[in-house]
């Protein structure tokens, strides 16, 4: 489903990420982890081509990402769902209109496009607020928001960037528990967080970096060699 | 679907103008200022226009006879002979000055008192300017001067022709002026645009990261444009069509008054004022975006 191979990317002399190679296979949850500055979120920004790679060859189903023509880059975006750490919703628009833009794009007609919004807010256990404003929710209903519209067209992949980071660890276990449900319905995950305690409870397979490297890959934070605290360097 | 994206582009465009009212009239303005000026210049050249045709369709030639000399048959048929001509009136010394007297009155004292009459008799020559063939009419007019009862030949010809290289220099200036001011219009629309396109940055990033293509990211802009242009261009022609009202009545009728007041844009010059306003609303739109990732 994706593949890195041997993906480097540098900006001037910096290395932001050094021959990373690795994969993961359809429907399986991977976490991203390692210090700040390790290359996480230049990783996912690579994965969704908001940044193009120096070197090597990242494949999604296939397709290589760092050839995609600049017109072909939004379809491969619509395969992705994609969660960050400050939401990112658009504050002038109600929680429907968020949601809704992607069906929107497509050209669906407002009836399908609030139904697939209700359908997709229910999942996410905010169909009660689709008039609201994004600044008139908690963080935590913020980011279950933002998780909506990453859902709504049903990807195959979703990639969240330190999705917890700003709510509380109450908050931050609802989170977790949404895209555990996702990932069981079928939709890749990839998560890049540094909190170890997520890690160590959630037993799956964790990617680690350090310095732009790979440094650990295993199939679950439970057989790491090194301690995780070690590993994240946190 | 194409429709419910142009409905989109359109509501988006709404909401962006009246959300950013202050700077979007500073693009409205603008063009509607430029087409203010662009449309009264067009209004004067196409009165001016009007006017000299109806000019040239007056025009005549007329064959000032030397005194006591009278038009006999070979001047009378050289007259009629050339197919444009359309008519020849015979003017006696005496019903010229009585002319004079009417048409100048505070100097009609000039020709008064003169033992003899003091205007030469003419023959006026109506033509047809469409028929006129320029070298034809030239080689005719050197015949009628070789006339011994011909004393002057005045052909109307030739004002009417400096008046035509005039309108011509006024439409060359007048295409100039109205091309820089809409040019202007356009970069200002395109600085408005930008502006609002770097206001809204984190969501238009937002609206590629869930796969928005260009096209629907770049839309409600190019719309918001248009509409400036639209507006502006309204806005000329409302502006264009009160002044006119306000100014005709208290013109004084003279030719220069009527000239300028004559009549107002046609149909056809009012829907090219507002067009040309809403294409330079969306080329500068166009242009704002053309280089960059909004």
């Amino acid at each position: 489903m994706i593949h890195f191979y041997r993906v480097s990317k540098h900006y001037g002399e910096q290395r932001a990420l050094d021959e990373v190679t690795f994969q993961i296979e359809r429907g399986e949850f991977a976490f991203l982890t390692g210090p700040s500055g390790a290359g996480k979120t230049t990783l996912l920004r690579l994965l969704f081509r908001q940044e193009v790679p120096t070197a090597g060859q990242i494949l999604v189903n296939g397709r290589n990402v760092a050839s995609l023509p600049r017109r072909k880059v939004p379809f491969l975006r619509r395969t992705m769902g994609v969660v960050f750490q400050d939401f990112r919703l658009i504050p002038r628009k109600t929680v429907f209109e968020n949601v809704s833009y992607l069906p929107r794009v497509l050209g669906l007609d407002r009836q399908r496009q609030k139904r697939l919004a209700y359908e997709t807010l229910r999942r996410v256990g905010l169909a009660h607020r689709m008039k609201a404003f994004p600044l008139e929710l908690s963080g935590g209903e913020q980011q279950r928001v933002s998780i909506a519209r990453a859902l709504i067209n049903q990807p195959e992949i979703l990639i969240a960037d330190e999705p917890t980071g700003n709510l509380d660890p109450e908050m931050a276990r609802e989170i977790f528990e949404l895209f555990l449900e996702i990932n069981r319905r079928g939709t890749t995950v990839l998560i890049a967080t540094h909190d170890t305690r997520v890690l160590e409870r959630l037993d799956k397979r964790v990617l680690a970096l350090r310095a732009g490297k790979l440094t650990d890959d295993s199939a679950a934070a439970g057989d790491l060699a090194a301690p995780l605290s070690e590993v994240v360097g946190g | 679907m194409l429709l419910r994206a142009v409905i989109y582009f359109f509501r988006e465009a709404v909401l962006n103008l009246a959300r950013s009212w202050k700077i979007s009239l500073v693009a409205v303005s603008t063009i509607a200022v430029s087409l203010f000026i662009g449309g009264a210049l067009a209004m004067l050249a196409g009165n001016l226009r009007r006017l000299v045709a109806d000019w040239q369709r007056e025009a005549k030639v007329i064959v000032y006879l030397r005194p006591g000399a009278a038009a006999d048959g070979a001047l009378q048929a050289a007259l009629r002979q050339p197919p444009w001509v359309t008519g020849v009136t015979a003017v006696s010394a005496a019903e010229a000055r009585q002319r004079f007297e009417r048409y100048f009155p505070s100097v009609a004292e000039l020709v008064r008192g003169w033992g003899e009459e003091p205007l030469p008799a003419s023959l006026e020559v109506a033509f047809d300017p469409e028929q006129v063939d320029a070298r034809a009419f030239d080689g005719w007019l050197q015949r009628l001067h070789a006339f011994p009862q011909v004393g002057m030949v005045d052909d109307d010809r030739d004002w009417v022709r400096e008046l035509q290289g005039m309108l011509r220099v006024i439409g060359v200036v007048g295409v100039s002026l109205v091309a820089a001011l809409v040019l202007g219009a356009v970069f200002t629309t395109a600085s408005v645009i930008r502006l609002t396109a770097y206001l809204y940055r984190d969501e238009i990033g937002i609206m590629r990261l869930v796969g928005g293509t260009e096209l629907f990211v770049r839309g409600p802009f190019y719309v918001e444009g248009f509409l400036q242009g639209l507006l502006g261009g309204a806005a000329a022609l409302g502006g264009l069509f009160l002044t006119y009202r306000l100014l005709v009545p208290r013109t004084p009728q003279t030719w220069v008054a009527g000239a300028l007041t004559g009549d107002f844009l046609d149909a056809r010059g009012q829907v090219l004022l507002v067009a040309v306003g809403a294409l330079a609303g969306l080329a500068g739109a166009v242009a704002s975006l053309r280089r960059e990732e909004v």
